[in-house]
């Protein structure tokens, strides 16, 4: 219709005719304004204002307010805003980078490393950007309620004054050997000043401890080069990895590091088929070997016999035999082929490793390396890693002249061998012998428990620290809180006893100054160095090399190869160290003690595997106590039947058993039918410490032990009770045996079938009833998780568990399969189950896939789990009433239920609460957020600072600390974002896609380094 | 001898009872008080309601954790109790009204003391989804009531919520019927009690019930409409508790036979509870003229029909998994009947679909004992297959690595217990002081006599 002034113009309302008029002001509000005086209705609105809040006032009394508000606030803390600091992990010796976060002057989170450029610069020279577990969990050890309070001799605490006192005057008057007993120090400065201390007596020696130890490997770089030093190792160099026992992955040395430089190996992609092969020689299945692409399962005395024949086969390779070297024993003439093949067509770019303790496997192995020509290449001692120094026989001479009387001052720092050692009794023994027991530790051990004078030592994130544990990287420690008690650095103490008063800042200062080519930098001044390298938390020097000798001809002269004649037809204990305790310095840490570990998925205590087929045979099933009897020790431990393990082999963690653990035996739920995690007075798990022998003066981790069923069943406490892919035989429709949930291939196929890898999830995008439902231009955040990156290795659990405040159950509570984790990792085994070395593993972090259309959220009766316009599916706690049906409709059952109210009791470790994520009560759903207090907060930054949301900016705990790079997140809709550049890839799979419920985790298909035949093993 | 009833039926209340004697008869145990096996009776069913109690206290003030669920199983004996209790009450409504709209006069001796079974066990029923909550003390949320917690609503796709509004109809609607029906005979008591306060309260209830022609024919006009209204919440209730399972996409739960499938399981249930209480009534209370082998007949003509058709509905279920040709479906019944829980599955069938069986046989109807272990035999089993739906089902859904076992804690056995105790208790009371049949249908189904006396 077309307008004409011609026409008449009608309207309904006279409003549409002529503007509205002005509203008649209301009298008495404007005659406030207008004169001043206040009208009626504002009198009696103020009136009634001040009654009611002198009524509501007096019905209370006041409270009465203790906070006293900043007189000057600290610079950089906003209260409500997290800040960070570049540290150093004080964990272990490896000497990984973190980022400590802090709110409000607490450290709330250890994070993995980020450099200057924002949060995708994972620029660690050691660590990467990733953080283990245990190294997260260090935080719990800051704030762990039995730590010294403050020194104190046996019986009463003392100042320090009066403490320095008596120490000095005992080890000034020392008649015997005064002994300095540590862990590997990494720190320059405490060296320094421990070789100060040394100087000031002829009887005064320093001896390192490793309770995992790496005496052989280091004793034999000394013995082949001249030089006693750790090689490092560059596993991202490799095209061909063997590993003869080392778990380089899980415990072994400095898994971080290991591990970013593994998965930088193994990333093929249709494109780009680089993948290294890794081949792993074991008895067990160590989270290592689980990710091998050819496993040989062998005891370890069967392993030596491969490992001679090995260097048999590459030394008559290579032309260079040695001397008194026999082969054929291992009766395995097609493997050592195999390894031996391997390893010679990547010469240069192959890496041979051992995690035995024993001199002459650490030879073989060097000499390996050596003849391939992998020094310099793969692994390299001219720029070495200090990350072990240890030397097993000193401590053993120590207990020998402890015993002998000869010893009159001890002073143990950071080591617990009282706990940790085979000869731990006559250790113990000896120690009461000496006159004076001086224990530097944070808290309790076994040890201390024997200590004359106790010195507190302030926890890393307490302290100013320094170390290279690697050639030419310096990382630095700094403190994020205050210290929390009364303690004082190991450096300060020496200093005192020594009688040195200078400033530790001082010396530190001045002897980084002199020691360090801080110039070659480019900075103008130490200062400006300093506090740039304070502020970055690492720097690598460019330090002059290590000088080592050439192979020496006359190496394995001293070397004997013992044959064993015939394989012991005997049971062989293997030891090894646990994902959660290590050693056992992690006992009294809740975090790693619920954890589960990565390949048994046992929390709460170890069990000795055995494999499917000996547990058959003598009648055992999990959770069954046997009795494990080695020459002079025996130990009740349940059992868990283990695939993939060899049939002679009894697998047992170390790092259990430690003293005062029954502290945890309130932890959980107390009711009616509730079991104590702990018996009061007895302790989590066992410690298989003294089951070790010693050979050589070398601490070896396997023996011959005989076990025995005792009839008991302790049970298990375990996150996951069955563990394939491959359902019951019973109960499997028939043509559907194998649940699709991971998918798999092999290099070779995907090499050969690029093309037919095709993102089958994309098909499901149109089974749906509306067109783009919901549509908005709001970011829609998923995730991407490559299952050949993950390793398994558990960081993100604990990263999840701190990060989202998740309690701690207890052992009663994970038995009934009530654990909280909002992430877990799901593995499954595949293969034949007695053929082991058939069985494959996965690892699948599993937690909420946020689907779009989620089972969960259309049946909450009270809407308390609600779809967000940016693609998560949230869970409202205030408005939970708690039917459970969303966690019964949820297929990946990764919804977690509050089943009692879980205690917040100990003040000290609330501090470790992060403030941004609430504590939920009892009777509420719980689940994965995304970590959605990072998305707003990320978004919150972006906002402010005017300016779009990069990508790689929001980083879920998970994904920040994942030592390979596993995971990413970020925005689907970008189609430049990690995130869907990654769900892009032909080799990407949605679990359970068929239902259509449309998660946003996508995972990537695990690419296996098999022969095709192989691969096409489990279809 | 049982089919002789083909041939010559026989009247449906013996004893040549006179109107007058139907009063008495009726009348009798509420006018003569408590007997010794009452209080003795009662007294077990309080002291297992005590112990119900007990474990609900202990349980709201503990947390939930104290039943034996977990992370993979979050319903378990709570909702297969409810489940069970909704299944139970059925029954009384099938007697009540459906019968009625039909004609089927045999009902007018059960349909009263069938009704108050209905109306208890709904009680028993409602307990369970406000207890299993985590957080009972907000189960008032559930209701679409205007509330100052800004726009919230409830969600109106959840099948809980259709529950809310199915459980809460039903139990009004059968309320209503069963105390409208109760009207002309609490006149009765009004009439014939002499204690001032028995009259007052008789007098209050009965709202002043002449009996008077009109006052009849407007009853009966409502009566008609009342069962009419409850006619189709048979079918809906009990419908919509099979949604709770029927949209979930959990294999063995995602069914779309589950509707009728719940509903035929439910009316089974409840006769086989109603004959348990009947048997043991006409007993007790001396109602065998009134209660006879033609009513149990009846009665056990329908369990039997139901036993066929649940084993009807069990044979689909297994032939649409295997026809489905989807392996989650085909796993979730491999696994309910050879898996770790087989053995409930095995109950299930046995007496549900096997044991009732017996009741084709006219000896068996006549042994009354043996109809009795039969009823009891599908109230377990009725109570096993709703365990075994929820639980089987998802102990083992789709990912294995969260595959869980279940077993119930004494507390939820304590609660089950408890429930029982509550049903009885209940149960009892309605025996001591309501009238047990329906006098004045009773009278109207009396065989007219020539010349009566």
């Amino acid at each position: 219709m077309t307008s004409s002034s011609n026409k008449p113009k009608y309207w309904m309302s006279p409003a549409e005719l002529a503007p509205p008029l002005p509203a008649p002001k209301e009298v008495g509000e404007e005659a406030v304004r207008e004169t001043g005086a206040w009208g009626r209705r504002t009198f009696l609105k103020a009136t009634g204002f001040s009654a009611m809040g002198a009524f509501l006032a007096a019905c209370s009394p006041g409270p009465v307010k203790k906070a006293i508000p900043y007189l000057v606030p600290p610079e950089e803390i906003v209260p409500g805003k997290a800040y960070f600091y570049a540290s150093t992990c004080g964990s272990c010796t490896a000497g990984c980078g973190l980022m400590a976060k802090n709110r409000d002057g607490r450290p709330i989170k250890l994070e993995g490393f980020r450099g200057g450029n924002g949060p995708i610069d994972r620029a660690h020279p050691i660590s990467g950007g990733g953080l283990c577990a245990a190294g997260q969990a260090g935080l719990l050890g800051l704030y762990d309620s039995k730590r010294f309070p403050a020194p104190k001799n046996r019986n009463n605490t003392l100042t320090w004054n009066a403490l320095d006192a008596e120490v000095k005057a005992k080890l000034d008057a020392a008649q015997g050997a005064v002994v300095v007993l540590t862990s590997t120090i990494t720190s320059p400065s405490t060296q320094a000043r421990i070789d100060a201390f040394l100087e000031k007596g002829a009887n005064r020696r320093h001896i390192q401890y490793d309770a995992m130890s790496s005496s052989a490997l280091l004793d034999a770089h000394e013995l082949a080069f001249g030089s006693r030093v750790l090689p490092r190792f560059a596993f991202d160099k490799a095209q061909v990895i063997v590993s003869f026992d080392a778990d380089f992955l899980g415990t072994w040395i400095s898994p971080v590091e290991f591990s970013d430089g593994y998965a930088k190996g193994r990333n093929p992609s249709a494109k780009d088929l680089h993948m290294s092969w890794h081949a792993q020689v074991e008895s067990g299945m160590s989270l290592t070997g689980s990710k091998a692409d050819r496993r040989l399962v062998a005891t370890h005395v069967q392993a030596f016999e491969i490992l001679k024949d090995l260097a048999f086969e590459i030394s008559k390779r290579s032309g260079k035999a040695i001397v008194g070297l026999d082969s054929g024993k291992s009766k395995r003439p097609d493997d050592v082929k195999l390894l031996a093949d391997r390893l010679w067509e990547a010469k240069g770019k192959s890496l041979l490793v051992s995690g035995s303790n024993r001199l002459e496997a650490q030879m073989l192995v060097a000499r390996i390396n050596d003849l391939l020509g992998n020094y310099g290449k793969t692994l390299d001692i001219s720029s070495p890693s200090f990350q072990r120094k240890g030397r097993d026989q000193d401590v053993g001479a120590l207990v020998a002249d402890m015993n002998a009387g000869r010893v009159s001052a001890v002073i143990i720092q950071g080591v617990n061998p009282v706990f940790d050692r085979p000869d731990a009794q006559a250790f113990a023994d000896g120690l009461n012998k000496v006159d004076c027991v001086i224990c530097v530790d944070g808290s309790p051990t076994e040890t201390t428990a024997k200590a004359h004078y106790i010195c507190p030592q302030p926890h890393f994130l307490e302290s100013w620290d320094d170390a290279v544990s690697v050639h030419g990287v310096l990382s630095l420690t700094q403190p994020a809180i205050r210290p929390l008690f009364d303690t004082r650095h190991f450096r300060d103490s020496l200093a005192a006893w020594t009688g040195d008063t200078t400033d530790d800042r001082a010396f530190r200062k001045k002897l980084f100054k002199d020691s360090l080519p801080w110039k070659k930098t480019g900075a103008k001044s130490f200062t400006a160095f300093w506090d740039q390298t304070q502020h970055d938390g690492a720097v690598a020097l460019d330090m002059p090399s290590v000088a080592h000798s050439p192979w020496q001809k006359n190496a394995f002269d001293k070397l004997v190869f013992q044959t064993a004649s015939e394989f012991p037809n005997a049971l062989e204990v293997s030891i090894h160290g646990d994902t959660g305790m290590w050693d056992g310095r992690f006992g009294h840490n809740a975090w790693l003690q619920e954890l589960p570990d990565p390949i048994t998925k046992m929390s709460w205590g170890n069990a000795a595997s055995l494999s499917p087929g000996t547990a058959q045979q003598l009648n055992l099933s999990d959770g069954d106590e046997i009795e494990v009897m080695a020459q002079d020790f025996k130990v009740k431990l349940p059992v868990r039947i283990q695939p993939g393990q060899h049939a002679d082999a009894v697998v047992i963690p170390m790092g259990y058993g430690r003293a005062g653990t029954d502290r945890f035996s309130k932890v959980g739920p107390q009711w009616l039918e509730g079991d104590l995690t702990v018996k009061s007075g007895d302790v989590i798990g066992v410690n298989v410490a003294p089951m070790n022998p010693i050979v050589d003066g070398r601490v070896q981790n396997h023996a011959i032990v005989t076990i025995k069923k005792t009839g008991a069943k302790p049970g298990l406490a375990l996150a996951q009770t069955y563990g394939s892919l491959d359902l019951p035989e019973k109960t499997a429709p028939p043509g559907h045996e194998h649940r699709d949930i991971v998918k798999e291939t092999t290099l070779v196929a995907l090499g050969k079938h690029a093309s037919d890898h095709k993102g089958g999830h994309h098909s499901s995008r149109d089974l749906d009833l509306w067109d783009n439902d919901h549509a908005n231009d709001k970011p829609h955040w998923g995730m991407a998780i490559d299952l050949t990156k993950c390793t398994g290795c558990s960081a993100c659990v604990l990263a999840c568990q701190v990060e989202n405040n998740i309690p701690v159950v207890g052992r009663d509570e994970v038995e009934r399969r009530r654990e909280m984790h909002w992430l877990r990792i799901d593995r499954y085994f595949s293969g034949p189950i007695h053929e082991p070395e058939e069985i494959d593993t996965v690892h699948q972090p599993m937690m909420c896939q946020q689907c779009d259309n989620a089972p969960c959220e259309t049946v909450c009766p009270v809407l308390a789990t609600v779809h967000s316009e940016e693609g998560l599916n949230q869970q409202v706690y205030n408005r939970c009433i708690g039917t459970r049906y969303c966690a019964n409709n949820c297929p990946y059952k990764v919804r977690r239920f509050n089943w009692f109210d879980y205690s917040h009791e100990d003040r000290l470790q609330n501090m470790a609460l992060n403030p941004d994520v609430v504590t939920r009560s009892r009777g509420v759903m719980e689940k994965c957020s995304f970590c959605v207090q990072r998305i707003q907060s990320a978004k919150a930054d972006a906002k402010r600072e005017g300016r779009p949301l990069a990508d790689g900016e929001i980083e879920p705990a998970c994904m920040q600390t994942c030592p390979t790079t596993a995971i990413v997140f970020g925005n689907t809709k970008d189609h430049k974002s990690q995130v869907a550049e990654a769900m892009a890839d032909p080799l990407e799979f949605l679990v359970l896609e068929e239902l259509n419920v449309k998660p946003t985790v996508a995972y990537r298909t695990i690419v296996r380094n098999h022969d095709e035949e192989e691969g096409g093993r489990h279809g | 001898m049982a089919d002789e009833a083909c041939v010559d039926i026989p009247p449906l209340i013996l004893g040549d009872r006179t109107p007058k004697d139907v009063t008495a008869d009726v009348a009798a145990p509420i006018e003569r008080g408590a007997s010794k096996s009452w209080w003795v009776a009662f007294i077990v069913a309080l002291s297992l309601l005590g112990v119900g109690f007990a474990a609900v206290w202990y349980q709201i003030a503990t947390g939930i954790g104290t039943w034996g669920l977990n992370k993979t199983v979050g319903w378990a004996f709570d909702i297969t109790n409810f489940v069970f209790w909704v299944g139970i009450g059925h029954a009384g409504t099938l007697i009540s009204a459906i019968l009625f709209l039909m004609r089927q006069k045999w009902r007018t001796s059960m349909n009263r003391a069938a009704e108050a079974m209905t109306i208890i066990a709904v009680m028993c029923a409602g307990l369970f989804p406000v207890i299993h909550m985590g957080r009972p003390w907000l189960a008032h949320w559930v209701f679409p009531y205007p509330n100052f917690r800004g726009p919230l609503w409830v969600n109106f796709r959840s099948p809980l919520l259709w529950d809310v509004f199915a459980i809460g109809t039903y139990f009004t609607v059968s309320a209503v019927f069963w105390y409208f029906g109760l009207i002309p005979d609490l006149a009765t008591l009004r009439d014939r009690t002499k204690s001032k306060i028995k009259k007052a309260i008789f007098g209050f209830f009965s709202m002043g019930w002449s009996g008077s022609q009109r006052s009849w024919m407007r009853y009966e006009v409502v009566y008609l409409l009342l069962a009419g209204l409850a006619t189709p919440l048979v079918v809906s209730v009990h419908s919509v508790v099979s949604f709770d399972f029927a949209t979930a996409v959990i294999p063995g739960w995602h069914t779309t036979v589950f509707p009728p499938y719940f509903v035929i399981g439910a009316i089974f249930s409840g006769f086989a509870m109603v004959m348990t209480l009947m048997l043991i009534a006409r007993k007790v209370l001396n109602f065998e003229n009134y209660i006879t082998q033609r009513h149990i007949n009846a009665a056990c003509r329908v369990i039997v029909f139901g036993s066929c058709v649940v084993g009807f509905a069990y044979t689909t279920e297994l032939f649409i998994a295997w026809y489905s040709g989807s392996e989650y479906e085909q796993f979730a019944f491999l696994n309910r009947i050879r898996g770790p829980m087989g053995w409930a599955y095995w109950i299930m069938v046995s007496c549900n679909v096997i044991i009732p069986q017996l009741l084709w046989f006219g000896k068996v109807r006549k042994n009354l004992l043996l109809v009795f272990i039969v009823t009891i035999f599908v109230n377990i089993g009725m109570w096993f297959e709703r365990f075994v739906i929820i639980v089987t089902s998802i102990h083992r859904d789709f990912l294995p690595s969260s595959w869980a076992s279940y077993c119930p804690t004494a507390i939820e056995v304590a609660t089950f217990v408890g429930s029982f105790g509550l049903f009885f208790t209940l149960f009892l009371l309605f025996c001591r002081f309501f009238p047990f049949l329906a006098m004045s249908e009773v009278k109207g189904v009396l065989e007219k006599k020539g010349g009566h006396a």
